[in-house]
C-alpha cells in the first residue's frame, strides 16, 4: 500500500514536473512583448488586420450596396442593378472606406491612370446615401439635393441648381457649382435606387471634359425603379420602406443582449420575407459582437406580411440599434414611407 | 559675360515654356522668421496671479526630470522618458518633438541621448533602431502580441505601448532586472508601430468645446461630396465624445497627463495607481518582478495630492500641474504674412476649404463657458480638427485598436501651430508637408477624393499657396 502510494506521488510530481517543462517551452513567459526568432514571417504591410465598426452581412450571398467592383474597366453593384464604364484610360486607384455610421458609401473613386494621355483631367467620385440613415432632412434624392444646394458653403457659387435631367434614358437631379478661388467646377448627377441616393459627380476644371463624361452615362444601366424621386425597389428586388419595423407591424420582438457599450450607432438594413422573417441582416457599420447579438435577436423578429397589389413582397427597410445619432427633423424626412 | 546672359536667357524660357517647372511647389519649412508662435499661458491667465502662478507651477512640474528615488521619485521601471518636456518640446514645452538643426534649435531627439546623459544604463540599455539622433521622439506598440515561434499572432490584438527603457544597470535601482522588448524581432515581424508625441497648445479650448457642437459640426458636413464620413471615439464611463492622443481615446487633459506620466514615464499617480508592465507581462504573464516594484520606496501612488502642502502648487499632484499647465496653454499664433506673402496664405486658406480639407480639418469651433479662465469661454478654437476619427487607409493603418477607433481610424490631427512642427503623421513619418498630403490617400481611405483633387487639380501655384498657408499657421 504504501509503496503504491510512493509510486502514485512520484507519478503526479513527475507530471507537474513535466507540465512546468512544458509551460516554459511555450509561449514566451512575458506573454508577448518578447522574441528571441530573428527571423519570424512578416505580416503584410499596407493591410487593415485590426477593423473597429464596420461593414458585415449574415451572409455573403446577397448583394451589399459596397459589393460593387471595378473590373474590366467596368463598376458593376449588383445590389444597385448599376453598370458603369470607365472611360478609356480612367481608372480605380483606390478602393474606398467602409460605409458610415449614417449610411453613406464610397463607391468607387475613379480617375485618368498613369497611361492617360488627355491634357484634362478629372475625378469622378460614385458615392450612395441610405435614405433610412441620412443626417439630412430628406427623403428622396431630389430632396437631399436641393438640401446640398441650401447648404453649400460659401466657399462654392451655384452654377445650375438642382434641375431634372435626362441622359440616355435615365433620369438625375443635375447640380453644378464652383469653386471660383480653385477654378474647380463640379457637377452632381443623382439617382434613387432601392432608398439610396446615387451620386456621381465629377470635379474638373474642364467643363468640356465633364460634359463629355455626363453624356457617357447615357450607356450605364440602372434598373427601371431609378429616378429621382422614385428609386423604392419593388420588381426583382424587395419594396424598401422607411421605419417599416415599428408599430403594429413588429408582431413579435427580441431585444438583442449586448454586453459591452460602444456608443456608437448601429445602422441595420433589414430584408423581411413574404412570411414575415428576417431573412437578411446587413450592418452599415457595427462591432463584431454587436452584429452577432443584433443578428441573432433578429432572426427572431416576427412582421406582418406586407402586402402590395393583395399580394405579399419582400420588404427591405432600416433599424436604428445603438446610439442614434441627432438628425434634424423636417416633414419631408417621412417622404420614403409608402 | 556670356555665361550669365545665357543663363538668364534659358532662366527665362524654361519659366515661359515650363511654369510646371519653374515654379515647382515645394514645402516652406518650418516657420524661422517669426519668433516662437506657441507656448504662451491665455491672456486671462497672465492677467491672474493665481492663474499664471498654477501655470507656471506646471510648467516648471512639465520640464521636471524624474529619478528613480530621490526628490522627483518615481521614474520607471519601465520608461520612454524622463519628463514631459522632453518630448513635448517643439517649438515650446507643451509642443511636439523637437530637433537640432531646425528653428528654434531645441535639440536632437533625447531619446537618443540617454545612454550618454546616463538616463539608462548602457550596460543593460541598448537605443531601439527607430531612435536616432535627428529622428522624432517615438513610443512603440507591438498591433499584436508575439506567437512562441516569433510571428504575430493576429487573433491577440494587443496595441498597448512597449516602453524603450528599463532602470536596470542604474544606481537607483537596486536588484531590479528588466529587459527591453524585442523590438528587432517586432521589425522582422513587421509588428511594431510607433507614434510621436501631440502638441498640447490649445489644449484647453478643445476640452471646453461641448458635444453638441461636435455633433452639429459632424451633421453640417454630412452633405459633402468627398467621400468622407466619420466618426467620434467615446469615452467607455459616460460615453461623451472623447477627443485626445491620436485616436481620440483620452478624455480630459487630465486622463492624458495621468496615462502618459504612468505609461511614458512609469510613475503611478492617482488616476493610475500602479507601476505598469509591458502588456504582455501584465495580461498574458505574472506582472512586473517583486524587485521592481517600490522602487521609489514612497509606496503607491508614486504622484499624490500632498496634504502636507504649504500653498496651492505644492498641495497639488504632478498629474494636476500637467493638467492645469495644458489647459492653459493659449492656442498657437498664426502668421498673416510668412511664408509667402499676406496674398498667398490668403487664397491658401481659402482653397483648403475649396478643396474639402476643411471638411476634417475643420478651421474653427466654439467653446462653452468656462468656469476654470475668461480665456477658455466663448472663444473662438482656431483648431482645424472636427474631433472626429476618420478611417485613412491601408497607408497609414496602425492596426491599433484603442477605445471605438479601429485599425486605420485616427483622430483628425488639429493643425494650430502646423508651421513650426518638424515631424508629421501619428508616427512622424514625414517631415514635408507634401508626403504627409500624399499620405492621406490609399485603400480604404476617407481622403482620396481630396488628396486626389489637391494632387491632381491645383495647379502648382494652387498648391503652394496651400502649402503656404499651412506653414502659416
Amino acid at each position: 500500500m504504501n509503496m503504491h502510494r510512493r509510486i502514485s506521488r512520484c507519478l503526479v510530481l513527475l507530471g507537474f514536473s513535466i507540465s512546468l517543462l512544458a509551460r516554459a517551452q511555450g509561449p514566451p513567459q512575458s506573454g508577448g512583448d518578447f522574441s528571441n526568432n530573428p527571423q519570424p514571417n512578416a505580416l503584410p504591410s499596407g493591410v487593415i488586420l485590426l477593423k473597429g465598426a464596420w461593414s458585415s452581412a449574415s451572409d455573403s450571398v446577397t448583394p451589399l450596396p459596397e459589393g460593387g467592383r471595378v473590373a474590366g474597366s467596368v463598376y458593376s453593384n449588383q445590389y444597385l442593378g448599376l453598370t458603369y464604364a470607365l472611360s478609356r484610360d480612367w481608372t480605380e486607384k483606390y478602393s474606398g472606406p467602409p460605409p458610415s455610421a449614417n449610411g453613406y458609401y464610397v463607391l468607387a473613386q475613379i480617375r485618368p491612370a498613369e497611361k492617360f494621355k488627355g491634357t484634362s483631367r478629372g475625378i469622378i467620385l460614385i458615392a450612395a446615401q441610405d435614405l433610412f440613415f441620412t443626417l439630412t432632412p430628406a427623403g428622396n434624392a431630389l430632396e437631399l439635393t436641393n438640401y446640398s444646394k441650401d447648404a453649400l458653403s460659401p466657399d462654392y457659387k451655384v452654377e445650375q441648381p438642382p434641375a431634372l435631367v435626362r441622359i440616355g434614358s435615365h433620369s438625375f437631379v443635375r447640380f453644378d457649382y464652383v469653386s471660383p478661388v480653385a477654378e474647380l467646377h463640379w457637377h452632381v448627377l443623382a439617382t434613387q435606387i432601392r432608398c439610396h441616393m446615387v451620386q456621381f459627380v465629377f470635379t474638373s476644371r474642364d467643363t468640356k471634359l465633364m460634359e463629355s463624361l455626363i453624356q457617357e452615362m447615357g450607356k450605364m444601366t440602372l434598373p427601371a425603379e431609378a429616378g429621382p424621386i422614385s428609386g423604392r425597389g419593388g420588381g426583382e428586388v424587395p419594396v424598401c420602406i422607411k421605419d417599416y419595423a415599428q408599430g403594429e407591424n413588429v408582431l413579435e420582438r427580441i431585444d438583442p443582449v449586448i454586453a459591452e457599450r460602444h456608443f456608437n450607432p448601429v445602422p441595420v438594413r433589414i430584408i423581411i420575407d413574404k412570411e414575415g422573417k428576417v431573412k437578411h441582416v446587413h450592418f452599415l457599420s457595427a462591432f463584431p459582437d454587436q452584429a452577432k447579438a443584433i443578428t441573432d435577436a433578429l432572426f427572431q423578429w416576427r412582421f406582418r406580411p406586407y402586402l402590395r397589389d393583395g399580394r405579399r413582397v419582400e420588404v427591405e427597410t432600416g433599424v436604428m440599434f445603438g446610439r442614434a445619432p441627432r438628425r434634424p427633423t423636417s416633414s419631408s424626412a417621412e417622404a420614403v414611407n409608402e | 559675360m556670356k555665361t550669365i546672359e545665357f543663363a538668364w536667357v534659358y532662366a527665362l524660357l524654361v519659366a515661359l515654356f515650363f511654369p510646371g517647372m519653374a515654379f515647382a511647389q515645394t514645402d516652406p519649412g518650418v516657420r524661422s522668421t517669426t519668433g516662437v508662435n506657441a507656448g504662451q499661458p491665455l491672456a486671462s491667465v497672465t492677467a491672474n496671479a493665481n492663474d499664471l502662478a498654477f501655470f507656471q507651477a506646471g510648467l516648471e512640474q512639465f520640464n521636471e526630470h524624474q529619478t528613480v528615488k530621490g526628490d522627483n521619485p518615481g521614474l520607471g521601471p519601465r520608461f520612454n522618458l524622463d519628463s514631459c518636456g522632453a518630448c513635448h518640446s517643439q517649438p515650446a514645452p507643451g509642443g511636439t518633438s523637437p530637433a537640432s538643426l531646425i528653428f528654434p534649435n531645441v535639440g536632437s531627439n533625447p531619446q537618443s541621448q540617454v545612454i550618454a546623459s546616463g538616463l539608462v544604463s548602457g550596460s543593460t540599455n541598448t537605443i531601439p533602431f527607430f531612435v536616432v539622433a535627428n529622428g522624432p521622439v517615438r513610443e512603440a506598440r507591438f498591433p499584436f502580441f508575439f506567437n512562441a515561434n516569433g510571428t504575430a499572432n493576429i487573433n491577440a490584438p494587443n496595441g498597448g505601448v512597449e516602453d524603450l527603457f528599463t532602470v536596470t544597470g542604474r544606481a537607483d535601482a537596486g536588484a531590479c532586472t528588466l529587459q527591453q522588448p524585442s523590438f528587432t524581432a517586432a521589425r522582422a515581424a513587421n509588428n511594431i508601430i510607433f507614434r510621436i508625441p501631440t502638441p498640447t497648445f490649445g489644449t484647453g479650448l478643445m476640452a471646453n468645446i461641448d458635444d453638441s457642437t461636435l455633433l452639429a459640426n459632424h451633421t453640417t458636413q454630412a452633405t459633402n461630396r468627398l467621400g468622407i464620413g466619420g466618426t467620434f471615439n467615446h469615452n467607455g464611463n459616460d460615453g461623451t465624445i472623447s477627443r485626445y492622443g491620436w485616436k481620440a481615446q483620452n478624455k480630459s487633459l487630465m486622463i492624458f497627463a495621468g496615462e502618459a506620466y504612468n505609461v511614458e514615464m512609469g510613475i503611478s499617480n492617482e488616476l493610475f495607481t500602479q507601476d505598469r508592465p509591458l502588456p504582455g507581462e501584465d495580461q498574458l504573464g505574472s506582472g512586473l518582478p517583486a524587485n521592481c516594484l517600490n522602487l521609489a520606496g514612497t509606496g503607491y501612488p508614486e504622484d499624490i495630492t500632498h496634504s502636507d502642502g504649504t500653498d496651492a502648487h505644492t498641495v497639488t499632484s504632478d498629474t494636476a500641474l500637467f493638467s492645469v499647465f495644458m489647459q492653459f496653454l493659449d492656442q498657437p499664433t498664426p502668421s498673416a504674412t510668412v511664408p509667402g506673402g499676406a496674398a498667398s496664405i490668403s487664397r491658401g486658406r481659402a482653397l483648403f476649404s475649396a478643396v474639402g480639407c476643411a471638411v476634417c480639418h475643420t478651421p474653427s469651433l466654439t467653446t462653452q463657458p468656462s468656469h476654470l479662465t475668461a480665456g477658455l469661454g466663448d472663444a473662438t478654437a482656431n483648431l482645424f480638427s472636427d474631433i472626429e476619427i476618420h478611417h485613412m487607409g491601408a497607408t497609414l493603418a496602425d492596426n491599433v485598436s484603442q477605445g471605438g477607433a479601429g485599425g486605420d481610424q485616427f483622430r483628425t490631427a488639429p493643425l494650430w501651430g502646423l508651421g513650426q512642427r518638424i515631424f508629421f503623421l501619428h508616427d512622424g513619418r514625414a517631415t514635408d508637408l507634401l508626403a504627409a498630403i500624399e499620405a492621406h490617400e490609399g485603400n480604404g481611405g476617407e481622403a482620396n477624393i481630396v488628396e486626389a483633387i489637391f494632387d491632381q487639380l491645383l495647379t502648382p501655384g494652387q498648391q503652394q499657396d496651400m502649402l503656404n498657408f499651412l506653414r502659416s499657421l
